[in-house]
């Protein structure tokens, strides 16, 4: 079942250099590093947000390219590093990418509150109204909405507090377990890098500097950047 | 002539341009030097034309009006294109945009005879019409791109759920179509009212019946707002696009700057 989902050729774009990376089917890819290097950058290419300046992306084995571009994002499902919500409402949020697709079920609203860990009242709040925690889980909500094989999640629990988080990362491995996700995440909590991953990658400068396993990479680093990287931690 | 504005007069009005001028000034607003060379510019710019005009008039209708409509609309394109210079194709979406509004009018204007096909009618009325539109453009086209701006971010998470260009920018064109519009509504509501209209003003002042200015103004001032109307329609419908590349991701404004 270690089929390949993403492989990047020698990619290049804005900070990114000669980035080569392979990931495979169900596999949980925590990305770190320094502010600046590049993470964001690295998950836009993988939703199609942004394109290589150089390289390659093979999607399932063949060229990015050759997907359309609006089911390849709904089915690559993308988590802003910023929650940048939709007026007017949560509920107008949660609805909004499933509705492009047509295929809203308003039955499926319990579900995506519970994973975020958000209460049903809150469906009809005002995003201005929202904390900057709150406004995360409803990103998340939104993207989960529209049923994701693959997820990107730009540091998704930066803003919550430590109970939330918890909470948050328990349902989320409960899904990707259940519906057999594939998982490449920006993280700045090397902690939670090794709860949620089974595979890490460590950018610096834009480059690939280590990359293995996870917990056993950030527990007995390699190179001498990521030795100082977790010290410093 | 009966009436005249003397030369004195018109140094007069220097002074109304000195007040935004010192306004300006006091309050450190950075708009001086661009008044001032505005307002200069556009006193020569009138006189100079005058001249022209003189010789224009003079000739064939059928050769002279449309030499002056092209000058007229290939000058507001290229006005109206400064505000989105580092957008691709606006130039040619603004020129193809006021030749079909130019259009639009004589054809109205000719096919119900309310203006006769000469220079001393189709001019001044088109030129108002086409700097009208100008200005429209210009506006809608700045506006676009504040509010594409400022809503950045929620455009790139529609596009990462999957939304088209069209889908992922449609708050923001109504956003910029609304405030197009509504200056322009407005004006035609308080019109006569509030503002006695340029034309009829003009009118007026020649000796022509207040009745008879008043059809003119009617007819200027409904074709005006037509195609100020459309103007803000075609910033707002066609140009988003030019914010958005092939794979529909954003363009980055700021390297198309450079
Ligand atoms: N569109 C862009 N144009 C120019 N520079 C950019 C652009 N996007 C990001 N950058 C720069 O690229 C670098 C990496 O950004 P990013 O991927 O957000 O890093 P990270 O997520 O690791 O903090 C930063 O220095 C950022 O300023
Ligand atoms: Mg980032």
């Amino acid at each position: 079942m270690s089929q390949t989902i993403f492989e990047l050729k020698s990619v290049y774009k804005i900070v990114l250099q000669d980035i080569s990376l392979k990931i495979n089917h169900n596999e949980r890819v925590m990305i770190f590093g320094p502010s600046g290097s590049g993470k964001s950058t690295l998950l836009h290419l993988f939703n199609r947000l942004e394109d290589p300046e150089q390289g390659e992306i093979m999607f399932r084995g063949e060229p990015i390219e050759t997907y359309r571009i609006p089911e390849l994002r709904k089915n690559i499902g993308l988590v802003l590093q910023q929650p940048y919500l939709f007026p007017d409402t949560v509920l107008d949020n949660l609805k909004y990418g499933p509705n492009l697709f047509e295929d809203w079920k308003e039955e499926e609203v319990q579900t995506l509150l519970n994973y975020v860990n958000l209460p049903i009242d809150y469906l009809d709040k005002d995003v201005d109204d929202l904390s900057g925690g709150e406004k995360q889980r409803v990103s998340l909500a939104r993207t989960l909405a529209n049923k994701p094989e693959i997820l990107l999640l730009d540091e998704p629990t930066s803003a919550l507090d430590d109970q939330n988080i918890e909470s948050i990362e328990q349902d989320l491995l409960n899904l990707i377990q259940s519906k057999q996700l594939t998982v490449v995440m920006v993280t700045h909590n090397l902690e939670q890098a090794k709860r949620l991953g089974n595979k890490g990658v460590y950018l610096e400068g834009g480059r690939i500097v280590e990359q293995g396993s996870l917990p056993d990479m950030i527990d007995h680093p390699k190179t001498e950047a990521l030795k100082r990287f977790t010290t410093n931690y | 002539m009966e009436r005249d504005v003397s030369n004195f007069s018109l140094l007069v009005l220097i002074v109304f341009v000195m007040v935004p001028f010192t306004i300006s000034y006091f309050y450190q607003l950075g708009l001086k030097k661009d008044i001032m060379w505005s307002s200069i510019r556009g006193a020569l710019q009138l006189f100079l034309i005058g001249l022209i005009l003189t010789y224009l008039f003079n000739l064939r209708p059928i050769v002279g009006i449309p030499i002056m409509l092209s000058v007229m609309i290939t000058i507001a394109t290229f006005h109206a294109r400064n505000k989105g210079k580092e957008l691709p194709n606006v130039f040619i979406t603004i020129l193809t945009g006021l030749i079909v509004i130019e259009i639009f009018v004589l054809a109205l204007w000719l096919g119900f005879d309310m203006v006769s096909f000469t220079p001393e009618e189709v001019i001044p009325m088109s030129g108002m019409v086409i700097g009208n539109s100008m200005v429209a453009m210009g506006l809608s086209l700045e506006r676009m791109k504040s509010e594409f701006g400022t809503n950045q971010g929620k455009i790139l998470a529609a596009l990462s759920l999957g939304a088209t260009p069209r889908q992922a920018s449609h708050i923001t064109v109504k956003r910029t179509l609304n405030a197009a519009l509504i200056p322009n509504i407005d004006q035609l509501k308080t019109i006569g009212l509030v503002q006695l209209p340029g034309m009829m003003t003009g009118l007026i002042l020649g000796g022509i019946e207040p009745i008879v200015a008043i059809k003119y103004q009617l007819v200027i001032s409904i074709s005006i707002f037509s195609s100020v109307s459309i103007s803000a329609i075609i910033v707002s419908l066609v140009m988003y696009r030019f914010f958005f590349n092939q794979n529909m991701q954003l363009v980055d404004l700021e390297q198309l700057q450079k």
